[in-house]
């Protein structure tokens, strides 16, 4: 029995596709008589029982070895391709994860979307998209790993481009899915190469091979950067962060998904491929640059922005930078704890900022204000959220940042630097924005604010209380995120001041956010220097501006080119031959207009002139002249 | 039972000069639509009793025709051709299914579709070198005449210039055929008995260059491609369909099966070039989409791109890549036919296909919802997004290339990179975005005009999933044509 229901794990994805499949008839408007809600409480049904099936699958993995489900899929030649899904705590765990919060953010959106027309389309959408993340946390094979992630990049871009009638959306799609696009692109290329080099394409497979060190140095570092290329753009890391912040002009409970769960299956990906990375320094050496130059740059970013979704996402990409830290440092068992718990806090500070976009109609944080009194769930949830993410208060973020430098982990200086600017300005942001929707005196747009309905309250209510309690999970099953034990366990801390220092980067954030000067209309500083900075992490180091005038600008201009070149040199040429052929021929120029005697006539002209040489001995002077010039 | 294949639609082509003038238009339609239904039928039999696991051809047919010459009346089918045939016969019935009801001098057009049929069945079936190469021209006549007779503005320039190139195209392949026989002495044109004699290397590498040269033609492989986008851009929605789903895949078959096939030494020496000019020609199909402003067009120079690939892969010569390059012909002839339909029905709708003046078709109410959805579909099983026909045969083509051509295989998976931002910049420009004023009258798409390309659409996400079901037909044909046997 037991087996049996192990065996049925890989249907869970299948729910969220069967659910996305279910809603065509409302969204192909094939049944209009009942309205789009039918298709959402269809999808919210599934992923219940996708979650119900999860837990039972669980409960039974729980104190079981890892197993595995291989699929044969396709033999051709000498090439295997087998799709296999993992079966562990730490893959079901994920999946849960998935369907859980998918589960309350289609509650979320049930109150959130509720008037948009296309609601059976968002529905569809969130169950394709809830598939693919579930299949990700499943999946066992890069094939179908890379698979998925396309599918993710897909539904990514149709649910930003979900209204699709305002312009910066169709920007922003475009962004999504060509940023992510050019990463899994680069994927692909180390996929082809590993599969060309023998290796198997299940991570298990792919872990043996990288023991036996099978290639040069110059290959593996090629092979490991192709590989970072697809998380780095999933992850939204530099250079490939700016997707994210566009991408918050879709619908918000999208973008919970996005911020929370998307970015954290593509660091997911990176862990899995981990022992790969190992086989070439430069790959190791490249996420951690990334890594710190996204963490800085990106933290840096938020504390400029006025839009409320904005200041949170960049914050999403500087904590996954910390991940990709991890990650290079081989420090995986640090890199799922930060993304469990960055993930839960991250997806209740954006079920809070939805319900005051909501309320307010309104995204721009300086005409806000006052709102604690007016929506007091929402308050809360901003306020546990931002407790989890930044370390301050012992709670989520907190518990991970103290595992790190406890001393289990041979950790370095510069890696708790770059972990108390980050916490140092994620504090201050949080703060920030806390002071400026919350408290303050209500302004115009905020006056009139009641708290939000319960399809919304309810997800967010609940997804509070877990994040209460979330941060005693890691800490009660101190391992059971841990695939690798930590490296030297039980020796003396290295840093003996490291979590004090964290905790009071935290305090300091949190006196800074407290104290600046906030003016509402957001007025200019008159300094100088402090307007040349405002403008440059509000603009996101002019990042955009920067690809727009090189990439952007180089791929069209030499479409541009080849397109000119198309026209008037290779078609040119043509052109001039016909043309000869014309003066030269004087048929054709009677026959353009459709007769087929003309064309009767050449072929017979070049038949009759073969058949002449060939008959004539002509051919073997044609065949010895070619013969000498070729020896 | 092969012989059908050719004559059922031949029969239907002389049919149609004898029905009653006076009778409604749509006889000739229901005539013909019978006739390529009842020709997908025999197909879809001889499928079933095909033996995918034995080496060489199968259902054989063989009458001596014209023995002085050595040209025989020789049929046969193999692992290679079977799923051209197939494709050939579904996109006919495609085709004549989305014709206009409405259309000027149904007899004739639907004869020259029939005959275009036939002509492209009987180049595939043909064991015979000469009777390719009748088969071969057969095809243009037909062609050319729907294109410059039911074309567009500059339908007599379009098809002038298809006939010119693809007519010298031929007269370059039946040089190297002929050039073949003589040399080898043999007495016949017979495909198998060619491929037991041998050739020495410089030999072989004069008859392949004006082989290659012709088939490039027909592919088309730049620098010889500029006749496809003006085509395309002239012939109408039905006859885009078959161009691109099986004309061109004549060209590659010609590429797998006599460059390959007869000159296999030869080829070898010339292949890095080859690949090296797939990977051009990738880059620069893909290059010169972006900058067009036609939705066609578009379509056309990403035709050029990924038949691109299968250059790629013949080049490479793996068991793995040539059995690649067959499923890439049938992926790109069921993707490119699936996005010439949806062209076709904006087209239709709109009277345009400019995608400056298109804007926010995806509009539920006013719009083309449904043309829209299955477009951003189309356009994604185009650039290879897996679940898709067109990622796992791109997926084979450069898994088997790049151990030989690591090179030209990046070029063209950068190539793969680019139809993702070519399509992109359409969907935004022409479905997204609000619908303008102008637009807002649009006649309804019915359902029944969806049909073909949910057909399509249904064949692509199954062999994406199902791969095996079309490699499996071609495996054993594929490794045979590189061993020899």
């Amino acid at each position: 029995m037991t087996d049996y229901l192990l065996q049925t794990t890989w249907i869970i994805p299948f729910y969220g596709l069967l659910g996305a499949i279910l809603t065509l008839p409302w969204s192909l408007g094939i049944i209009r008589k009942t309205g789009p809600k039918p298709a959402a409480y269809l999808n919210i049904l599934l992923t219940a029982i996708a979650f119900i099936h999860g837990s039972l699958i669980f409960n039974l993995i729980w104190t079981k070895p890892t197993q595995q489900l291989v699929f044969p899929w396709l033999t051709v030649a000498d090439l295997n391709l087998t799709l296999a899904i993992e079966l562990s705590p730490v893959s079901v765990g994920a999946l849960e994860l998935v369907t859980g919060i998918s589960l309350l953010v289609q509650i979320y959106a049930l109150g959130y979307m509720e008037k948009d027309w296309s609601l059976a389309r968002f529905f569809g959408l969130m169950g394709f998209f809830e598939a693919a993340l579930g299949g990700i946390a499943l999946s066992d094979s890069l094939l179908l790993t890379y698979g998925l992630l396309e599918l993710l990049t897909l539904s990514t871009y149709l649910l930003v481009g979900f209204w699709y009638a305002q312009p910066l959306v169709v920007t922003a799609a475009r962004d999504a899915f060509l940023t992510k696009r050019v990463g899994d692109i680069i994927l692909l290329m180390g996929l082809v190469a590993l599969s060309a080099y023998g290796a198997g394409l299940n991570f298990s497979q792919l872990e043996r091979w990288a023991n036996t060190s099978p290639v040069e140095p110059l290959t593996a570092a090629l092979i490991g950067l192709s590989l970072i290329a697809g998380p780095t753009g999933k992850c939204a890391q530099f250079p490939f962060n700016l997707w994210l912040d566009e991408a918050m002009e879709g619908p918000n409970p999208a973008g919970i998904m996005r911020n929370s769960i998307v970015v954290s299956a593509g660091a997911y990906v990176l862990v899995k491929l981990q022992p790969i990375f190992t086989l070439s320094p430069v790959s190791s050496d490249t996420l951690i640059v990334l890594g710190i130059v996204t963490a800085i740059g990106t933290s840096l970013m938020a504390i400029a922005q006025i839009d409320i979704k904005r200041a949170l996402s960049h914050s999403t990409s500087a904590y996954l930078g910390l991940v990709f830290i991890a990650v290079g440092l081989g420090q995986v068992d640090i890199a799922f704890l930060l993304l469990f718990v960055h993930g839960i806090a991250k997806a209740l500070l954006f079920m809070s900022a939805g319900s005051v976009i909501l309320t307010t109609s309104n995204q721009n944080v300086t005409e806000m204000g006052g709102l604690w009194s007016r929506m007091p769930a929402t308050t809360t949830a901003f306020v546990v959220g931002g407790a989890g993410l930044f370390a301050f208060m012992p709670m989520g973020v907190f518990w991970t940042f103290q595992r790190w430098f406890n001393g289990s982990w041979d950790v370095d200086w510069w890696l708790l630097a770059v972990v108390l600017f980050v916490n140092t300005l994620s504090a201050l942001n949080i703060t920030r924005l806390f002071r400026l929707v919350f408290l303050g005196e209500p302004q115009m747009k905020t006056r009139r604010a009641p708290e939000v309905a319960w399809p919304m309250a309810f997800p967010m209510v609940a997804l509070t209380i877990v994040a209460l309690i979330a941060p005693t999970a890691p800490i009660q099953w101190p391992f059971w995120l841990s695939p690798t034990t930590p490296l030297n366990l039980g020796e003396e801390s290295i840093i003996q001041l490291a979590t004090p220092l964290i905790a009071l980067s935290g305090f300091v954030g949190i006196v800074i956010g407290a104290t600046i000067k906030l003016d509402k209309a957001w007025a200019r500083p008159t300094q100088m220097i402090w307007r040349f900075f405002q403008d440059l992490f509000a603009y996101d180091f002019y990042i955009e501006r920067l690809y727009e005038l090189t990439v952007v600008a180089g791929v069209a201009f030499l479409a541009k080119l080849t397109s000119w070149f198309d026209r008037y040199v290779v078609d040119g040429v043509v052109n001039l031959v016909s043309l000869a052929t014309i003066f030269s021929g004087n048929a054709l120029k009677y026959n353009v207009s459709g007769q087929s005697q003309f064309y009767i006539l050449t072929i017979l002209l070049g038949v009759s002139l073969l058949l002449w040489s060939v008959l004539n001995g002509q051919w073997s002077i044609v065949t010895n002249y070619w013969s000498s010039l070729l020896n | 039972m092969l012989s059908a294949l050719i004559l059922v639609p031949l029969l239907g082509a002389a049919l149609m000069g004898f029905l009653p003038q006076k009778e409604p238009k749509t006889i000739a339609r229901s005539v013909a639509l019978a006739m390529a239904v009842s020709v997908l039928v025999v197909n879809i039999v001889l499928g079933f009793q095909f033996d995918p696991t034995v080496v060489g051809f199968q259902f054989a047919e063989n009458i001596p025709w014209i023995e002085w010459i050595g040209l025989n009346y020789h049929l046969g089918i193999d692992g290679l051709s079977l799923p051209l045939i197939f494709l050939n016969s579904l996109l006919t019935v495609i085709a004549i299914f989305s014709s206009s009801k409405s259309i000027e001098r149904p007899r004739l057009y639907y004869s020259m579709l029939l005959l275009l049929s036939a002509g492209a069945a009987g180049a595939f079936l043909a064991q015979d070198l000469l009777l390719f190469f009748l088969f071969y021209e057969l095809e243009i006549i037909p062609l050319y005449i729907l294109i410059a007779i039911w074309g567009g503005k500059r339908r007599g320039y379009a098809a002038m210039k298809f006939l010119l190139y693809t007519a010298f195209s031929g007269i370059l392949v039946l040089a190297s055929f002929l050039g073949l026989v003589w040399l080898t002495g043999a007495s016949s044109f017979d495909y198998e008995f060619l491929r037991t004699q041998t050739l020495a290397l410089d030999s072989q590498l004069l008859l392949l260059a004006p082989l290659l040269v012709g088939i490039f033609i027909k592919i088309p492989i730049f620098p010889f491609h500029t006749w496809l986008p003006d085509a395309h851009v002239e012939a109408s929605t039905p006859i885009s369909v078959l161009l691109a789903g099986v004309l061109l895949k004549l060209g590659t078959y010609a590429l797998l099966r006599f460059a390959v096939g007869l000159f296999l030494e030869g080829w070898v020496v010339l292949a890095p070039w080859m690949a090296i000019l797939a990977g051009i020609s990738a880059l620069y199909g893909a290059s010169c989409a972006i900058a067009q402003k036609d939705m066609k067009k578009v379509v056309a120079y990403s035709s050029i791109a990924h038949m691109a690939y299968i250059l790629l892969a013949a080049s490479a010569t793996t068991r793995l890549s040539i059995t690649a390059a067959v499923f890439q012909m049938v992926s790109h002839g069921l993707i490119s036919a699936l996005l010439f339909l949806l062209v076709g029905v904006v087209y239709a709708k709109t009277g345009t296909r400019d995608v400056d003046s298109l804007r926010g078709l995806l509009n539920p109410e006013k719009g083309l919802p449904v043309t829209g959805g299955l477009m951003i579909l189309g356009v994604m099983a185009s650039s290879g997004l897996p679940g898709m026909v067109g990622f796992i045969s791109e997926f084979l083509v450069f898994r088997g290339s790049f151990p030989i051509f690591p090179i030209p295989t990046l070029l063209c998976l950068v190539g793969t990179g680019l139809t993702a931002v070519y399509f992109l910049l359409v969907i935004n420009k022409v479905f997204f975005g609000r619908l303008t004023e102008s637009l807002s009258q649009l006649p309804r798409v019915r359902w029944i005009e969806h049909v073909p390309a949910f057909a399509l659409m249904t064949l692509i996400i199954t062999f994406g999933i199902q791969p095996s079901w079309v490699v499996h037909w071609s495996e054993v044909q594929a490794v045979a044509l590189l061993t020899g046997g």
